[in-house]
């Protein structure tokens, strides 16, 4: 996409939505890719691969200058050429005066992203060279006039009709709008005399590997072989984060990329091109083999201590895949060039800023992308950094400048948010939403009942509801979070009778404040580690574990704390647990017996629970403890509230809600259970505005001796 | 399960056909039958040598430095390529002595790993075989010692 500004960005975003055939196409897209990759990785040790991988590469983007030297020697040796193009318009000028040198006409294209980055085929167009797309994708979107829509199936975004209609227009004959199988006959019978009539071919590379000055290119269509078979010049374009020592670094990337791209063992052809080969059309009886790598930027971030990672990318895709945004609007709405989560990211660094800001935004932050990844890639956090980076360097937004003045300060903050409970009172209704306004001035957050502010903090219910425990087991302070402490201080009350009833005594530093999660997701950077200074001093009182109910406060009092703050947070990090593996761990069932009802009750696998902290049996064997668990379909997929994600999105944060609800409801569930205050926000809202007979509650409220007060 | 059958698998599991010989003589006739049926099909077809096999992918490893042997792996309808058994290693990381070798005391410049027909998803992700490479791959798998 190229809006620069949100308005036009949430244009497009509408009107992806209102693509019937790419939300279907997709969204079965989305849940056989997770079932195909499964079976595809549960033949090797994934997480070890892709650590060697990230190590691999990481050591690669240190030692560059070293690792080209090689490579342009060993390349050279053998009767290549190598280039070394600081710029983009400098690898188009270096590609187009091969062109000419060798009186080329017509050019093959075999996929590569590396073009897409450079526009080269628009440069080469310029200079009046016939470019040809020759992957069948590919060059599907060049006869549209549009770039790839996924890094690995460019043309997802089209019905076979779509494509017939193109080739209709291409050669001029009817074609059958049904057939796929025929559709792929007229590529292989229109391209196969281009391939013969090309004087030059132009392919990327997956990888460039130094020690024998080797490109690997990875295909499953046979184009890329012929693109570099059969005209007299190859030329090979590919970033310098394609360097790579050894052959074993590339042999052990080739086990996990064709897996995570498309779920196959190996794809069709992997081919090893080591100087140049033999080649009859040739006057010197040997290919005219350049290599040119590209630099655009990248040794600048293979200096970044943060940004270096995303050379582990090997543009597979994956991220786009599993991403629930991408999902639902597609890779033109995903990205620039590149796509899905690495393609925000390289917007940022590759391409426009003011569109990259647009972009950044457009991130739920569930970190599905970032545990299917190649490489290991930190994609929401860089997501993030970008955000807190634009911020810093164009000065941040009116909502986000507001937040970090009010949240600075807990004082502050805290009367904010009890002067704004005084406000909304001739809005509330007596079942904890707000009812008593017109439903045009929510606008697109109409979607889901919004939660009033509750009467009474927690924190101010504190003093006369704080347990009474003898001889206590363990002692844990408790973190309420904002959201627990303001709006659904009940979370935190049943939380208390479960952890008495289990023997535990617990505390409630009244200093505590917000986590800072929300500053760091709106790019408040200062703010956020100020409150996170805040709260370690807060939690300094001796205790055994600190306890919170909210799965995003757990994961960045956890993980954020310790990026952060490093050493300062290390005491208070490690002793932070969430509240369903407290229970399961230390409050088994005979500390703590249930009282098991035959309720149908299904769960919901908030993102920050099941992926940041990788909690996922805790909590439903605890749904088990005290009732019927249902599994319902895609549990882990994200609700849609993201943060400050459902108020800059709400048409995407609604239809993911709604996926979620629909999952909920065809399990058969009458109840569902979570552990976080975001996602019962959204869902709790969104299924009473939908009028659907599903109670939403906290799993601390589940366990609660005495059962269930409300829902 | 022994390495050959392995290979079998995986290269079935992509849509390679793979006909098992007892002998380079059996081999041969396999070759001829196969290239025959082609012709009388009205079908391309063309023969190669695979240097190594890799059984966890069920792919075959072609020198193909010799562009005429390129050629053959890429134009045909037919692709036919002859393995010995005993050239089978068993998964991708133990090809790497082999590719060194090659590529530098050798001073190899091209070769293909060939796993299954040509394939696409482009469309609709429907699965099509036989794109811009063969629309048929026929490994003749050779068991001279079994």
């Amino acid at each position: 996409m190229n809006a620069t500004s949100s308005r036009a960005y949430h244009r497009e975003i509408e009107s992806a939505l209102e693509d019937s055939f790419l939300r279907r196409t997709l969204d079965k897209f989305a849940v056989e890719y997770r079932e195909s990759r499964d079976r595809a990785f549960s033949e090797i040790d994934g997480p070890a691969l892709i650590s060697a991988i990230a190590a691999a590469k990481d050591a690669a983007a240190h030692d560059m200058d070293a690792l080209y030297a090689r490579f342009k020697a060993e390349a050279e040796s053998r009767g290549a050429v190598v280039h070394l193009a600081k710029t983009a318009s400098e690898a188009c000028s270096i590609i187009e005066r091969i062109a000419a040198e060798n009186g080329v006409r017509h050019i093959v294209k075999s996929k590569s992203m590396t073009a897409e980055e450079i526009g080269l085929n628009a440069h080469l167009g310029k200079a009046g060279l016939d470019v040809c797309e020759t992957d069948l994708g590919e060059w599907i979107v060049q006869l549209r006039h549009e770039g790839p829509s996924h890094m690995v199936m460019p043309a997802i975004h089209l019905s076979r009709s779509q494509v017939a209609d193109e080739f209709e227009k291409a050669t001029g004959e009817k074609q059958d709008h049904e057939d796929v199988q025929r559709l792929v006959k007229v590529a292989r019978r229109e391209l196969r005399p281009k391939f013969f009539a090309a004087e030059m071919g132009i392919s990327g590379a997956n990888f460039c590997i130094a020690e024998t000055g080797t490109i690997a290119i990875v295909t499953n269509e046979g184009n890329g072989r012929l693109v570099n078979t059969l005209p007299p010049v190859h030329v090979a374009l590919a970033g310098i984060d394609k360097l790579i020592p050894s052959l074993d670094d590339a042999l052990a990337a080739l086990r996990v990329l064709p897996r995570n791209a498309t779920s196959q063992r190996l794809t069709a052809y992997t081919s090893f091109i080591s100087g140049a080969t033999p080649c009859a059309k040739s006057p010197t009886g040997r290919k005219i083999l350049h290599i040119v790598l590209l630099d655009n930027g990248r040794s600048d971030i293979a200096r970044d201590p943060l940004f270096s990672q995303v050379f582990r990318c090997v543009r597979c895709g994956a991220c786009a895949n599993v991403c629930p945004v991408f999902r639902l609007v597609g890779g033109h709405r995903m990205g620039h060039v590149y796509i899905g989560a690495i393609g925000l990211v390289l917007t940022y660094l590759f391409h426009d800023r003011k569109i990259a800001k647009q972009l950044c935004q457009n991130c739920v932050g569930c970190g599905a992308c970032k545990e299917v990844c190649s490489g290991g890639i930190d994609l929401p956090a860089l997501i993030q950094e970008i955000r807190a980076r634009l911020a810093s360097e164009d000065g941040s937004p009116a909502p986000a400048r507001i937040a970090s003045l009010a949240m600075r300060d807990r004082r502050l903050f805290h009367t904010l948010l009890k002067f704004m409970r005084f406000a909304q009172k001739p809005v509330s209704g007596k079942d904890g939403f707000v009812r008593h306004l017109p439903m045009a001035i929510f606008g697109k957050q109409g979607f889901k009942s919004l939660p009033a502010l509750a009467p009474k903090a927690f924190r101010e219910m504190w003093s006369t509801v704080k347990p009474n425990v003898a001889s206590p087991r363990l002692k844990v302070a408790l973190f309420a979070g904002c959201a627990q402490d303001f709006i659904y201080p009940e979370h935190l009350l049943a939380a208390l009778k479960v952890l008495a009833a289990g023997g535990v005594e617990v505390t409630f530093p009244m200093e505590q404040t917000c986590c800072g999660l929300p500053l760091a997701m709106l790019g408040e950077a200062k703010t956020a580690e100020r409150v996170a200074r805040q709260n370690v001093a807060a939690f300094a009182e001796d205790c055994d574990f600190i306890v919170t109910l909210c799965a995003s406060c757990a994961s960045h009092l956890k993980h954020g704390y310790a990026r952060m703050l490093g050493n300062d947070a290390e005491k208070f990090s490690a002793k932070v647990m969430d509240f369903s593996s407290f229970v399961n761990e230390h409050l088994p069932p005979e500390v703590l017996p249930l009282e098991r009802s035959d309720e149908k009750v299904a769960y919901h696998a908030s993102c920050h629970l099941c992926r940041a902290l990788g909690v996922r049996e805790a909590p439903r064997a605890l749904i088990r403890r005290a009732a019927n668990y249902v599994p319902s379909a895609e549990e882990e997929s994200c609700c849609g509230f993201g943060g400050t994600f459902s108020a800059k999105f709400p048409e995407i944060s609604a239809e993911l809600m709604r996926k979620k609800l629909a999952n909920v409801a065809a399990s058969g569930a009458t109840r569902l259970v979570l552990d976080c205050p975001g996602c019962a926000m959204q869902l709790k809202g969104g299924a009473d505005k939908a009028g659907m007979p599903i109670a939403v509650n906290h799993i601390a409220e589940l366990l609660q001796p005495g059962g269930l007060r409300r829902g | 399960m022994t390495l050959i059958e392995q290979f079998a698998e995986r290269a079935e599991a992509v849509s390679a056909r793979v006909v098992r010989v007892k002998s380079q003589a059996e081999a041969g006739d396999a070759v001829a039958r196969e290239r025959e049926r082609a012709k009388t099909a009205g079908l391309s077809s063309d023969v190669a040598r695979a240097s190594r096999g890799i059984a966890a992918t069920g792919t075959c490893v072609v020198a193909t430095d010799d562009e005429e042997t390129r050629l053959a792996t890429m134009l045909p309808e037919i692709s036919i390529i002859v393995l010995n058994a005993s050239d089978i290693v068993p998964d991708l990381p133990d090809i790497a002595p082999f590719l060194r070798e090659r590529q530098t005391v050798g001073r190899a410049s091209y070769t293909s790993f060939i796993t299954g027909p040509s394939r696409t998803a482009d469309i609709e992700r429907v699965s099509a075989i036989g794109v811009h490479g063969p629309l048929e791959l026929v490994i003749v798998l050779v068991e001279a010692n079994a």
